[in-house]
């Protein structure tokens, strides 16, 4: 029994250690999109609460925490406030499978991969359920245009990772950190490079933001979904949304980049002289890389129109996926270059 | 040939690349905005900003009621009553201003024959309630005092332009 | 442990099944058949076949029920009347109970399944699930798989060419041809000489 107890402590031990820096992280990365989408357009972004503006994400938060949450009329009460947490669970519990460090995983399991997938496809029912319970044509529209986005783009998004799961052998994340050990050119993203694009362009497109943005789009729909919203239940929504777009780029990273490998690792000399920089610290600098591209790509491009952006996902980019694994599949065959 | 050529840099991205260079770019430049209250844009002196009534180096007000202000007027926000004073001139009892209506067209400053009624720099003010609005006479006269070094330094640097 | 968690996803899924047919709302008889689904999934990750509860996540739940609640959603459907030709249907029901109950109590009982125990077979240490399928899918069942895959393809295809219609007189837009348009077919820039008003002589911008 005490056993039984010993196992649950570190169980959860584990998870709020993902958990709070997950958090930490969402709350900065709305501060970092805030400044460096400002600084983009010539403008300075929050710099007045705390040292440079760097307590604003706590100042967002208690103001949406001390806010009323009021409920629609005619709206499914139930429904509309089990939305976000449908919304937030699957963001979470994504991150059990993700590799940190090598041995630095909440879950080390066989299906990481598919389960990812299935964590990642079952997001659209928070949306679903939001916009459907809030009684609302705008959050009904939203919503709609969200999850046929979401379920399209997770096509071209499967097979992209596919392409991963061919060239790694295994489903297994750490699995396919191991796969690509060795310096930049033996990870992924070269043999796979326009899988690695696909699965970029899809992942923006399944978090629904900027070029992709429809969903939300502010100047038709007002806000997409999350419209009825206020308080803490519209801060789960955005709290599930930035987690989700902190979880792409951090798959980004594991599946093409590496993972927790320094881009020199087994290279004569510059191979050792970086050794002593723990594992995690090149995760993040990669998926950092990632975060800042969001925010690069909201910054530089117009919103996609909604036709534009299915045929993209079903004649462009599903089409490129297919065709590069037939390729891989030769690749893989014939054995080329340090990969395979 | 160049409907091929066009479909390999569409999937070459490189127009994507394009304006991802030049917002790449504006992120290392100097940001425009000033940070309000420590600093303030350099202003004209010909800015129209709130009304001050002017007077004479030995204290005498400057206005004398002719009441031209309150005819240019096209906000209809000036009222003025006059009165003759015991020296036989004639001066205001009442100059009020209605700040929401009027517009800042700077007529009244233009139309005043003893640049009297003037309008400053001072470009944010506050009221605390709606009927704070209304600034009266000697309200416009105390911002006169005080900005009166400003007010004359102004008017000598627009006159060569009038 | 193991129990208790197995009977607490099982009562859900029974729970949530129970709820789906007595509900009497479409899109909330929907929403408990995706908790149904997910529990159900939830037995299979506990009985050691993960890779079928998580496609069974990925496949229904991720998938076929989003574009079931869409239509659900979309169809403007009328909360149904509780047990609106109940007796009627009664017997049809019945039946289709019944085969269903034989047809598990066949593939139970019998010889080759040989689940009589009441145990699962425990899967071998060190063998991946994933590995194991594709093992036997791709070798054995290797026939049947492609016919398989065949009569999907078959379908995609049939139900795309009969929702297909060619209009000829609509004015829709050509994307790609909108995509494709370059600035030289529209636009000529003409350089031209500075042109001078005979009668001045003079430079044609001093006259302002």
């Amino acid at each position: 029994m005490f056993e039984t107890f010993e196992t649950l402590f570190w169980i959860f031990a584990k998870i709020w250690a993902v958990l709070i820096p997950l958090f930490l992280a969402v709350a900065y990365f709305t501060y970092m999109e805030r400044r460096v989408i400002g600084h983009m357009q010539d403008r300075r972004g929050p710099n007045r609460v705390g040292y440079k503006g760097l307590l604003q994400p706590f100042a967002d938060a208690l103001k949406l925490l001390f806010k009323e949450i009021s409920v629609p009329t005619h709206a499914n009460r139930v429904l509309f406030l089990l939305a976000p947490a449908l919304s937030i669970g699957p963001a979470v519990a994504v991150w059990a499978v993700i590799p940190f460090a090598d041995g630095w995983v909440v879950a080390d399991i066989n299906a990481g991969l598919l389960y990812i997938l299935a964590m990642t496809s079952l997001g659209v029912y928070g949306i679903i359920v939001a916009g459907w319970a809030s009684n609302s044509k705008y959050a009904l529209l939203g919503t709609l245009r969200a999850s046929a986005q979401v379920v399209s783009y997770e096509i071209a998004m499967g097979f992209a990772l596919v392409g991963v799961l061919m060239a790694a052998g295994t489903m297994n994340l750490s699995g396919i950190v191991e796969a690509q050990a060795g310096p930049f050119w033996n990870w992924f993203w070269l043999p796979l490079l326009p899988l690695f694009l696909v699965y970029w362009v899809s992942g923006v497109a399944e978090t629904n933001r900027a070029p992709f943005d429809v969903a939300e789009g502010e100047s038709e729909i007002v806000a997409g979904f999350h419209v009825e919203y206020s308080g803490m239940a519209f801060a789960v929504f955005f709290l599930a949304e930035y987690a989700n777009m902190i979880l792409i780029c951090v798959i980004a990273a594991v599946m093409f980049l590496g993972g927790w490998y320094s881009p020199f690792h087994g290279v004569p000399v510059l191979g050792p002289a970086l050794d002593w920089v723990p594992g995690i610290v090149w995760l993040l600098l990669k998926a950092g890389f990632f975060a800042f591209c969001y925010l690069w790509f909201r910054a530089t491009f117009p919103r996609y129109r909604y036709d534009q952006i299915m045929r993209l996902g079903w004649k462009v980019l599903i089409p490129v996926t297919v065709v590069w694994l037939v390729v891989l599949t030769v690749l893989i065959y014939a054995g080329v270059g340090p990969w395979f | 040939m160049r409907p091929l050529r066009e479909y390999v840099r569409s999937f070459l991205l490189v127009e994507l690349l394009q304006g991802l260079r030049v917002t790449g770019r504006h992120l290392f430049k100097r940001s425009v905005t000033l940070e309000f209250p420590e600093e303030v844009a350099p202003k004209s002196p010909r800015f129209r900003g709130l009304h001050a009534l002017r007077r004479y180096p030995n204290g005498e007000e400057r206005c004398i009621a002719c009441k031209l202000c309150e005819a240019v007027c096209p906000a209809l926000a000036i009222t003025i009553d006059s009165h003759q004073r015991a020296d036989g001139t004639r001066r205001t009892t009442r100059y009020e201003i209605d700040l929401f209506k009027c517009i800042y067209c700077g007529f009244c400053e233009e139309s005043c024959p003893v640049d009297s009624i003037v309008e400053t720099r001072i470009d944010w003010h506050l009221m605390e309630s709606r009927e704070q609005r209304v600034i009266g006479k000697e309200r416009l006269l105390e911002i006169g005092d005080q900005y009166e070094a400003q007010i004359a330094a102004d008017r000598a640097a627009d006159a060569p332009y009038r | 442990m193991e129990q208790a968690v197995f009977y607490l996803f099982a009562a859900i899924l029974l729970f949530a099944a129970t709820m789906v047919i007595t509900v009497r709302n479409p899109v909330q008889a929907a929403l408990f058949l995706v908790l149904a689904f997910f529990n159900a999934a939830v037995l299979w990750v506990l009985a050691g076949a993960e890779f079928l509860g998580i496609a069974l996540v990925v496949v229904y739940v991720g998938a076929v029920m989003v574009l079931f609640l869409f239509v659900v959603m979309m169809l403007d459907i009328t909360v149904a009347p509780v047990r609106e030709g109940f007796a009627r249907y009664l017997p049809v029901g019945l039946v289709v109970a019944v085969l269903m109950a034989l047809q598990l109590g066949v593939v139970i009982l019998s010889d080759e399944v040989a689940l009589v125990g009441g145990l699962i077979p425990e899967p071998a240490a060190d063998v991946n699930n994933i590995r194991a399928i594709g093992g036997v899918l791709y070798t054995v069942y290797v026939y049947p798989f492609e016919i398989a895959a065949v009569i999907l393809l078959v379908a995609i295809i049939a139900a795309i060419t009969l929702t297909l219609r060619r209009r000829t007189n609509m004015k829709h837009q050509d994307i790609p041809e909108q995509l494709n348009v370059h600035k030289d077919d529209r636009l000529r820039v003409l350089k031209m000489e500075t042109e001078r008003r005979p009668d001045r002589g003079g430079v044609g911008h001093e006259e302002g």
